[in-house]
């Protein structure tokens, strides 16, 4: 019997063997770079129709998020939907916009409004308001498209809707999927009740939507001389709600998903993106999915959903510790704990110049790298030196003009305010740049030219945040696209952004050469650590096809 | 029958192997990058699932649906019969009767065998939000009070105890005319006091007092006790605030079915909460005194007395520990802010009780002071815990109310 079971043992062993070399036998290597690297959009190849809501529980990912999730040690994993020039390219959650492309004044006070704006001379309120911290209902305007309504708190009268204005603007300049947000106005006398307008009660059951339920939200919010009411209309998004997406994982639902979101820069990079806006809610909860059908295919777009937490805006006046401090952090508790509060933090004596259209929102102190959101993701998290580094070039792209009209799409009545709060936002840029363009090997934009001259850029040295270099040195190769090989060619060095390439370069076309660019003689540690650029010769150009600043493996 | 099971899986492993090598082999290598994750995308789209939520997740999310919810209507009820009963344990069920008005039936047994039931009516949202209504009723079994005598000067070797058994029920209308800061209020409830034998360690009153010695001994009371009260209230929640205050005075009115014990009682009271660097400390002031005028011919009795000591005004003593016609309290906390859930807190308490209004001044205070550590959401207290030393020693308090 024994002998019998160590038959079938090694026959089946047999069989795997040869099923494994067989399949092996016929399997090739994909070459390093394809023949349409480096690609500018991530395709969606795949209908999503069967993609069905689901939500997340908030405490839940509160309780994660404030609990769990800081004993996570990130994977110090390069983002994986970047193309191989390093690039994010344009996908369902994300379109270069600033940074990739001119973008005129024009262009981002627009922003992400395609639309014609609300007609505010009748409201129709149909529903309470579905997200967001501030007061709001849901409703319908004159010609019967859906908003949502949301007010200023009474405590500042401008700042909500105002953050709301010039957020959307500033998260479509930087390539997030944003809500058509527009200031408008609400009168109380000009509104009427949808028959079928319900309000979840307490005892969980809806019931009609009643003038003293619209009071009840009306006595806590901001309310003009004249009795209307300053409001910002979110146009309703297009498509099937699918409910929030998650800052980890991918949705199993969805067959275009194939990247981790804690693997996707422009996720990540929303560390950079919030701390210069001050974006302090970034709960899943303030994000969104929703099913597009688009020449007869569907697939999940991924929104921004609620971006109104910026500019100081918080739940309630005396949230101090917002943008200092997670809603919890185990050491700075036991710090209080131990000194009965004495070893204080910043918030605790941080100058704000509070106004009615600015919250607590200011640039001396900010220290980006110690920016805190309200509870941290894994997207969060992962951010590593080159996701912020390609996150402040986005930043740095803002020229001070756009940010100033920007602001000024708050329609804010104190214009002294308008424009402490475009220094605000000016000083932190600054403070990006100085924090995230030096802390990488800053060379951008390299170029091999027909006539093999090097040209590159500094992106760090080029925003005036540091002092360039004496020397540059490039180590030059061979490359082999299909192996992944490399042959040592030669070493060139400059003092300037351009330099010639060795002689012995693949002059036909097809072949590639690899550039390791460094400097020697920096200041700063981490350029000493080259970038390194791939070109393919071309009929009668090099082209850039690849580049690395930091990557996963050498 | 082991060995078959063996030869099964190594089966399936190879041909899962197998399969799916094939099924790359067969699926033709891409030349470009965009094929490459079309082809991932493809392969995900064979084992598309609905997102299935952990274990811990489902857990949390129940929680908030019967917490946020309400889709849970048991509810724990940690609320002691009378004070001075110790950890009590009990549960409550929650029934809305529309919308916002909410019936709730709850009971507790506490460690010194106290015994609740009672049942409570709410509504919340009366007069266009201005109004809220609590109409309840209940009984309660208390099964020894402690009584050391009358004033501030007594031993804690004095003390005797004292039970009871009542039956109660009454209403209580609280009215914002501006929705804030300024509040009325008003309520009546009827109580029948019925002494009973107490259980305990320490001697029951009725063998060391009579009822010329201590007014209300071996009676049976029934009291229609009417109240308003008059304040001014700037704090965001009374149950957790960091600012504001509260300042109100409240009369009452103990009429006596049998005309034997019947007396009035004026309590004023002044909380004031300041906040220091932003809230992360607070300095809380509270002051409370309380006068009682007997009606004619008759005595307060000792179980309706003005008192101190507990866990809510003089925590180093036990509850109930001083008696007389008068009282004053002061209490001071300096609180600190660990985090956003989570305070500390040093206090100091001193009072007094007195037999005359007069001697209602700052000498002769019995005093206390202690640590507390207490679990908060913005807007209530879930949990404290405060240890308090007196010269009596040291005492443990847990409560989920705030002290003031």
């Amino acid at each position: 019997m024994k002998a019998m079971h160590t038959t079938r043992f090694t026959l089946s062993l047999v069989v795997a063997t040869i099923l494994m070399i067989a399949s092996g036998a016929v399997s090739t290597v994909s070459p390093h770079f394809y023949r349409d690297d480096p690609i500018a959009r991530e395709p969606e190849s795949q209908n999503a129709s069967s993609a069905a809501p689901s939500d997340i529980g908030q405490m839940y990912e509160m309780v994660y998020n404030l609990l769990v999730r800081p004993g996570y040690k990130p994977s110090d994993l390069r983002a994986q939907n970047v193309n191989t020039v390093d690039e994010v390219p344009d996908s369902s959650w994300f379109t270069n916009r600033v940074g990739a492309r001119r973008l005129t004044i024009d262009e981002v006070v627009r922003g992400p409004v395609a639309g014609a704006p609300p007609d505010p001379s009748r409201w129709v309120i149909f529903r309470e308001k579905t997200s967001g911290v501030h007061p709001g209902v849901t409703a319908r305007d004159a010609k019967g498209d859906t908003w949502f309504l949301e007010f200023d708190p009474v405590f500042y009268p401008e700042a909500a809707t105002g953050a709301v204005l010039m957020a959307t603007r500033f998260f479509w300049a930087l390539g997030y999927n944003q809500v058509e947000s527009f200031l408008t106005t609400f009168d109380p006398k000009r509104v009427e009740f949808d028959p079928k307008a319900t309000l979840r009660r307490p005892s969980g059951k809806r019931t009609p939507f009643t003038h003293d339920d619209l009071n009840a939200i009306l006595e806590k919010v901001a309310r003009r001389p004249d009795g209307t009411y300053r409001v910002v209309a979110g146009r309703l998004l297009p498509g099937k709600v699918l409910g929030n997406f998650r800052y980890e994982g991918t949705r199993p639902d969805d067959p275009n998903d194939v990247v981790p979101h804690e693997r996707r820069r422009e996720l990540r990079a929303l560390r950079v993106f919030g701390a210069w806006l001050n974006l302090t809610d970034l709960k899943s909860a303030n994000t969104l999915d929703t099913l597009v059908e688009e020449n007869g295919r569907s697939y999940v777009k991924h929104w921004l959903q609620d971006v109104g937490s910026t500019f100081g805006m918080c739940n309630d006046l005396y949230e101090w510790d917002l943008s200092w401090e997670h809603f919890y952090q185990t050491g700075t508790s036991m710090k209080r704990l131990a000194s009965f509060g004495f070893a204080l933090s910043p918030w605790q004596t941080v100058n704000y110049v509070e106004r009615p259209s600015i919250g607590k929102f200011e640039g001396e102190r900010f220290d980006p790298r110690a920016w805190r959101p309200q509870t941290p993701t894994t997207a969060y998290m992962e951010l590593r030196d080159d996701d912020g580094f390609w996150a402040a070039q986005r930043v740095a792209a803002f020229s001070d003009e756009m940010i100033r009209a920007i602001i000024h799409t708050g329609e804010f009545t104190d214009a002294q305010a308008e424009k402490e709060l475009g220094d605000i936002v000016i000083q932190r840029r600054d403070k990006i740049r100085r924090t995230y363009l030096p802390a990488v090997n800053p060379i951008v934009a390299p170029r091999l030219d027909a006539g093999g001259r090097l040209t590159f850029e500094n992106a760090a040295v080029d925003a005036d945040v540091a002092r360039s270099p004496r020397t540059y040195r490039a180590s030059w190769f061979e490359f082999d696209n299909a192996t992944g090989s490399t042959r040592a060619l030669s070493t060139t060095t400059s003092a300037t952004t351009t330099m010639n390439a060795p002689a012995g370069l693949p002059g036909t076309a097809g072949g590639f050469v690899a550039v390791d660019i460094s400097t020697e003689d920096s200041e700063y540690q981490p350029w000493r650590k080259p970038v390194r650029a791939y070109f393919r010769r071309d009929p009668n150009e090099w082209k850039l096809v690849g580049f690395e600043r930091i990557p996963d493996i050498r | 029958m082991r060995g078959i099971g063996r030869l099964a899986v190594i089966t399936i492993v190879t041909l899962v192997a197998g399969t799916a090598t094939a099924a790359l082999a067969q699926t033709p290598e891409p030349d470009t990058r965009e094929a490459a994750v079309e082809q991932a995308q493809t392969e995900k789209a064979k084992s598309l699932h609905p997102y299935v939520a952990s274990r811990a997740e489902r857990l949390i999310t129940e929680v908030e649906n019967a917490l946020v919810n309400q889709t849970t209507r048991w509810h724990p009820y940690f609320e002691n019969a009378y004070s001075g009963g110790g950890f009590a344990l009990g549960a409550g069920y929650l029934q809305h009767v529309s919308p916002y008005n909410v019936v709730d039936l709850r009971g507790s047994y506490s460690a010194s065998q106290y015994k609740l039931a009672e049942a409570e009516f709410s509504a919340p949202r009366l007069f266009h939000r201005r109004g809220e209504l609590s109409l309840i009723g209940g009984w309660r079994d208390v099964t020894g009070v402690g009584f050391y005598g009358f004033g501030s000067q007594t031993s804690l070797s004095n003390r005797a105890n004292f039970a009871f058994e009542q039956p109660y029920g009454g209403g209580r209308l609280t009215f914002w005319p501006t929705r804030r800061l300024f509040m009325m209020r008003g309520g009546m409830d009827i109580a029948r006091w019925s002494l009973t034998e107490p259980t305990g360690r320490a001697p029951s009153v009725q063998t060391v007092y009579t009822p010329a010695t201590l007014p209300g001994l071996g009676a049976v009371t029934t009291y229609r006790h009417t109240e308003a009260t008059v304040g001014f209230d700037s704090r965001v929640s009374p149950a957790y605030a960091r600012r504001g205050g509260f300042y109100g005075v409240t009369g009452h009115d103990y009429t006596d079915h049998d005309s034997r014990f019947g007396f009035r009682q004026v309590d004023y009271e002044a909380i004031q909460h300041i906040p220091i660097l932003r809230e992360s400390w607070v300095i809380s002031l509270r002051g409370i005194a309380s006068t009682t005028w007997h009606k004619d011919g008759q005595v307060v009795p000792l179980f309706a007395l003005p008192s101190l000591g507990g866990g809510s005004n003089l925590r180093g003593f036990s509850s109930w520990r001083f008696r007389d016609q008068h009282s004053l309290l002061l209490q001071a906390e300096w609180r600190i802010m660990v985090n956003r859930f989570f305070d500390t807190a040093l206090f100091y308490d001193a009072g007094k009780v007195a037999a005359r209004r007069e001697d209602l001044d700052f000498n002769g205070l019995r005093n206390d002071y202690g640590f507390g550590a207490r679990f908060h959401t913005p807007f209530a207290t879930v949990f404290r815990f405060d240890v308090a030393r007196s010269r009596e020693g040291t005492r443990y308090v847990f409560a989920t109310s705030p002290v003031f």
